[in-house]
């Protein structure tokens, strides 16, 4: 068995598709398509926060101070004069503008006369802009000098003021700790991405060594080999397994490592907390579970690779597999779902809310037990079925 | 001695409603099963080449698929010195060198870590290993391409390294199916040398072919299979006497009693 993973694993080190699926996107590509990502996003939040925005404001004269506020503010605004011209959406969709305000007629700052001032904003709202908030930034100034004014008429003290802005006021006492807020935040989007890594790293290889076997003609020659078939079958599968495995721990650690890389003074504060707050211990324990896990994966994929007549067979088959693996997945990012009575044995469900329950520190270590007997059940009898199918002549010699 | 004896292996069709009018009338039809092999029997003494003859189809490399246990027949027995192969496959593989007609070898190997690697299935030593391909790589002609990936091998390279393979464990039989299929005439000539060096042994060889030059050079014995049964099974000169020494004719000659099922024949 270990003569066959250990030609097994030479041969796949030497695929270089195989090494740039296992090593090189990790490594590379991965952080790479997140770090221009975050570059592009940056980028385009900080132009939208300084760019010059052009602008149009109708009804100026009833609001002059508010007028002058835009108009002094040269660094972020620029008036355009539009005439007569009262579409606005034509002059905001051809780009000349990026907003018109409108003051309504009859605007006034004594808002114990006139009630509440609306004023309307005419912008594309569409994708990236700052355009209200930047607006707000100064039509805020006088909502609160407006504010100010109209409580100093009315003889109102602090307090009042308060409780006339804000009458009822919740005050939220979480007694969720921080771990387990960024536990249910980011521990349920986890094991769908670490399963489907496993996935993924060992679908290239799981085609080569069934359904390539088939094409290249080798398979024969290795039937008719003094080797039992299940310590053939046991080789190839531990093969997929390592690939898996080793390809979603590269992934992770790149993307911990390049994270903390690329968002230096950004998000490393953020990074910094998840891991102090997940113990080591956690972290074998996720690993440990993901072992009976990629044995599902690996033997369902080595069962659908002998079972194929070619290559590209094989690989239409497992794209069909995801759908089917990713749903126990996507049933335990459902609400309502949690590590509970029966779910402890629903195979890959329970490991993936397993796993959102280590992240939040609230994992109850009982469950464990179903979680390993149920998925390393489901192991063992796709690992005989696989060691079956190896020995039928009618999927051998399709 | 070798001893096949009423070989039989039916496979099922796999949509018996979309065959065509043709394959309908192939006597090899029975419902939903085709028998690829129906009745094949013959024997090879040690140190005998045996050459298999028969038009596409007839069911030659079922019958050496079954010798070589990748694949188990319905009925029938494969004896080696008396002792029937087919009950214990893990033995016979141990006796018997097959090469298949696919020279498929492992492309992200070297020529040498693919022979290697059925030397160590068959649990040789890795020095006796070495040294077999050694002595192989002399015989065969392969040293100036052993250390390099089979991938961009030429058939004649892969012919090569696959009947060096095939006889890595020194088989007690051994069995080749269209060895030279596919090989310039330099390689033929290396193979054909290889098959003589392992009658001269005292190695039995089977082996299949449409080459009947081959046959009328190498073989002491001839058995035709067609139609899935042995329809002719004696000495090359009994075989070249049919036709008074026209080798071709005296092929055609054998496939005469099941001429016309013949024109029915349809490859599955």
């Amino acid at each position: 068995m270990w003569l066959i993973f250990k030609k097994e694993f030479k041969e796949l080190i030497r695929d270089r598709k195989t090494i740039m699926f296992m090593v090189v996107l990790p490594v590379l590509l991965f952080p790479l398509m997140i770090g221009v990502t975050v570059f592009f996003t940056s980028s385009a939040i900080k132009k939208a926060e300084s760019e010059v925005l052009q602008y149009a404001m109708v009804g100026d004269a009833y609001a002059p101070h508010i007028a002058q506020a835009f108009i002094d503010d040269t660094e972020h605004f620029e008036l355009i004069d539009i005439g007569d011209n009262t579409d606005y959406a034509a002059l905001i969709k051809n780009e000349t503008l990026d907003f018109v305000l409108v003051i309504p007629e009859g605007f006034t700052g004594d808002i114990l006369a006139s009630g509440q001032q609306k004023l309307s904003l005419y912008l594309n709202d569409a994708g990236l802009n700052k355009v209200m908030s930047r607006v707000s930034d100064i039509t805020d100034k006088f909502a609160s000098e407006y504010q100010s004014t109209a409580f100093a008429t009315l003889g109102l003290n602090t307090e009042q003021q308060e409780a006339l802005i804000e009458p009822l006021v919740i005050e939220k006492e979480n007694i969720a700790d921080e771990r387990e807020v960024w536990g249910e935040r980011i521990g349920g989007l986890l094991p769908y991405f670490i399963f489907f890594l496993c996935l993924q790293g060992a679908m290239a290889p799981a085609a080569d060594l069934g359904a390539g076997e088939k094409e290249r003609g080798t398979l024969e020659t290795l039937l008719i080999s003094p080797m039992e078939r299940y310590k053939l079958v046991l080789g190839k599968f531990l093969t997929i397994s390592a690939a898996g495995l080793i390809t979603a721990l590269i992934t992770v650690t790149s993307m911990a490592t390049w994270g903390i890389v690329i968002s230096q003074g950004m998000a490393i504060e953020f990074v910094a907390e998840i891991m102090a707050l997940v113990g080591i211990l956690d972290f074998v324990l996720i690993f440990f579970m993901l072992v009976p896990i990629v044995a599902i994966f690996a033997s369902a994929l080595l069962t659908l690779s002998i079972y194929a007549r070619s290559f590209k067979e094989a690989q239409s088959y497992m794209g069909a597999m995801v759908m089917v693996i990713i749903f126990p997945v996507l049933i335990a990012m459902m609400p309502g779902v949690e590590l509970k009575g029966g779910w402890v044995w629903v195979p890959l469900t329970n490991v993936a809310l397993a796993m959102k329950e280590l992240f939040k520190g609230t994992m109850d270590y009982f469950a464990l037990f179903g979680i390993f007997t149920s998925t390393a059940a489901i192991a063992a009898v796709l690992i005989t079925f696989c060691v079956y199918w190896f020995n039928k002549e009618k999927v051998l010699f399709r | 001695m070798i001893e096949i004896s009423g070989l039989a292996k039916r496979f099922a069709v796999e949509n018996p409603k979309k065959l065509s009018e043709q394959e309908k009338k192939d006597p090899r039809l029975q419902g939903r099963y085709f028998q690829s092999v129906r009745d094949v029997s013959f024997t090879c003494e040690k140190g005998q080449v045996l050459g298999l003859l028969g038009p596409n189809g007839a069911g030659k490399t079922t019958s050496l698929r079954i010798l070589s246990t990748a694949l188990t027949p319905d009925a029938g027995s494969v004896k080696i010195a008396g002792e029937n192969v087919l009950e214990n496959p893990l033995i016979a593989r141990k006796k018997i060198g097959f090469l298949s007609s696919s020279t498929g070898l492992y492309g992200r190997l070297t020529g040498r870590e693919n022979i290697a690697y059925f030397g160590q299935l068959h649990g040789i030593e890795d020095n006796v290993i070495a040294a077999r391909i050694s002595e192989m790589a002399d015989l065969l002609d392969m040293h100036s391409f052993l250390e390099r990936r089979a991938e961009n091998f030429s058939s004649g390279m892969k012919q090569k390294i696959s009947i060096a393979r095939a006889v890595i464990h020194e088989p007690e039989l051994v069995i080749l199916d269209e060895p030279t299929t596919g090989l310039d005439i330099m390689a033929t000539s290396t193979v054909m040398e290889f098959i003589q060096r392992l009658k001269d042994k005292g190695t039995p060889v089977i082996f299949s072919t449409h080459h009947l030059d081959e046959v009328q050079a190498l073989c002491d014995r001839v058995v035709v299979i067609n139609l899935g049964e042995t329809v002719f099974d004696d000495t090359v000169s009994a075989f070249s006497d049919l036709s008074g020494g026209r080798m071709h004719e005296s092929f055609l000659k054998t496939l005469e009693g099941s001429k016309e099922a013949e024109s029915n024949v349809v490859n599955f």
